[in-house]
């Protein structure tokens, strides 16, 4: 994957199972990355794409991911596509969820105040060291060192979609182009893995996006968005720290 | 997505009509409603009557009682839209119309509150992202969010400052 992974552990909790709780946390990570690497010819992900593994057989995992893919194709209008560049590629929801799982997994082993930030993408719950919800500042979308906004959470994920760190890489699928309009898009919500494909999804689709995001409000989701010309936007239940 | 129904009841004066009508979240805003026909004074009723034996009586009649041709029917009611009393809910105002046509109720439309407080339960009222000045702020937090970064830029990143500050 690639990815830096940060956590944080707030519980008062002996060190040796806040170490061990760690320890399974990446443990999680690096189990997902083998079986839903798309560059790993062995996962599971490939075999199910070349046609060795049948859907029955596949693991409850895989099918939930499969199922969420296609929910979220046509949730997004089709600008979220695990199809878009050929083969089957879920990566887009897989890192959000593996994310939102390792957290539930940290919860069922007793952490209950603690972060877990995947590139960006963050899930946590309670309360943090302070004892006072989590601090989560966006990132400026031009100084690397500043922010834009300040959010302050217990339960909760943030994700963050942009084009200026890795440039290019999100598409719009109409034009079949690089998406332009939008330089930043963070979604806030109840689920990671669905924060994370809204945020992107929102940027492939340039300014029209911002309206797309709108409706998400109803869902539970809030978002902030940068335009490509430095217009902010925000949605009024945007749960920013006073 | 959340269904949300709600249900208005007005009382139309003059004619002792309690019409109901259940706003379901498909139902379209109705903001303007035809012309109305006033009940207290029984406006003019652009609809002919259906009932031939009616006909030459209403051609003579041009009487200001409103629908030369009105007939007569169960309900009582001149041919026409009748607008009830705009009646004060907690979350609005809601004024219910129906239209009278041959004697019988045709349709029945109310018009219902699409700005302030109501809007978080009116279905056509769609949020909108507001517009701010984009800040640049240096605050104390415990975690950026941002666009996945790349092995080399999170090295000098706010999050990896972050991570060595606490280990």
């Amino acid at each position: 994957m690639g990815t830096v992974v940060s956590i944080e552990l707030a519980d008062d909790l002996p060190e040796s199972s806040l170490a061990a709780l760690v320890d399974d946390t990446c443990a999680w990570l690096h189990e997902v990355d083998r079986r839903f690497s798309t560059y790993s010819d062995d996962s599971e992900v490939c075999r199910f794409r070349r046609g060795e593994l049948p859907l029955d057989a596949c693991s409850p995992d895989l099918r939930h991911v499969l199922d969420a893919c296609a929910d979220l194709w046509r949730d997004t209008d089709g600008y979220f596509d695990a199809y878009a560049t050929g083969p089957l590629d879920p990566s887009g929801y897989v890192k959000g969820w593996s994310v939102e799982v390792a957290s539930a997994r940290l919860a069922a082993g007793g952490s209950h105040r603690h972060y877990i930030n995947a590139g960006g993408d963050i899930r946590m719950r309670g309360l943090n060291p302070d004892g006072r919800p989590w601090r989560v500042g966006i990132r400026h979308p031009w100084e690397a060192d500043k922010l834009s906004w300040v959010l302050a959470l217990t339960d909760g994920a943030v994700a963050t979609s942009g084009t200026y760190e890795r440039g290019e890489h999100v598409w719009n699928p109409r034009t079949g182009e690089p998406a332009r309009g939008l330089r930043s898009v963070t979604v806030v919500g109840s689920d990671l893995a669905l924060a994370d494909a809204y945020a992107t999804a929102a940027l492939a689709m340039g300014e029209a996006g911002i309206a797309w995001l709108a409706k998400r409000v109803a869902d539970g989701y809030e978002s902030a968005v940068v335009t490509d010309d430095g217009r902010a936007f925000s949605s009024t239940g945007l749960p920013a720290a006073v | 997505m959340r269904r949300s129904t709600a249900a208005a009841v007005g009382t139309l004066t003059g004619a002792a009509l309690i019409a109901g009508v259940r706003l379901s979240v498909s139902a379209p805003v109705v903001t303007a409603a035809p012309p109305a026909v006033d009940l207290a004074n029984s406006g003019s009723s652009p609809a002919p009557s259906k009932k031939p034996a009616h006909n030459k009586e209403a051609a003579k009649r041009n009487d200001a009682n409103g629908g030369g041709s009105a007939a007569a029917d169960a309900s009582g009611l001149k041919d026409g839209v009748y607008k009830g009393k705009a009646t004060d809910y907690a979350y609005g105002t809601i004024q219910v119309s129906i239209k009278v046509d041959g004697g019988k109720i045709t349709s029945a439309d109310a018009t219902y509150p699409a700005t302030g407080l109501s809007a978080s339960i009116n279905p056509n009222a769609i949020a909108q992202l507001k517009e701010e000045t984009l800040e640049k702020q240096s605050a104390k937090v415990n975690t950026v969010s941002g666009a996945t970064l790349t092995s080399a830029s999170y090295r000098t990143s706010l999050q990896a400052a972050l991570d060595a500050a606490g280990a």
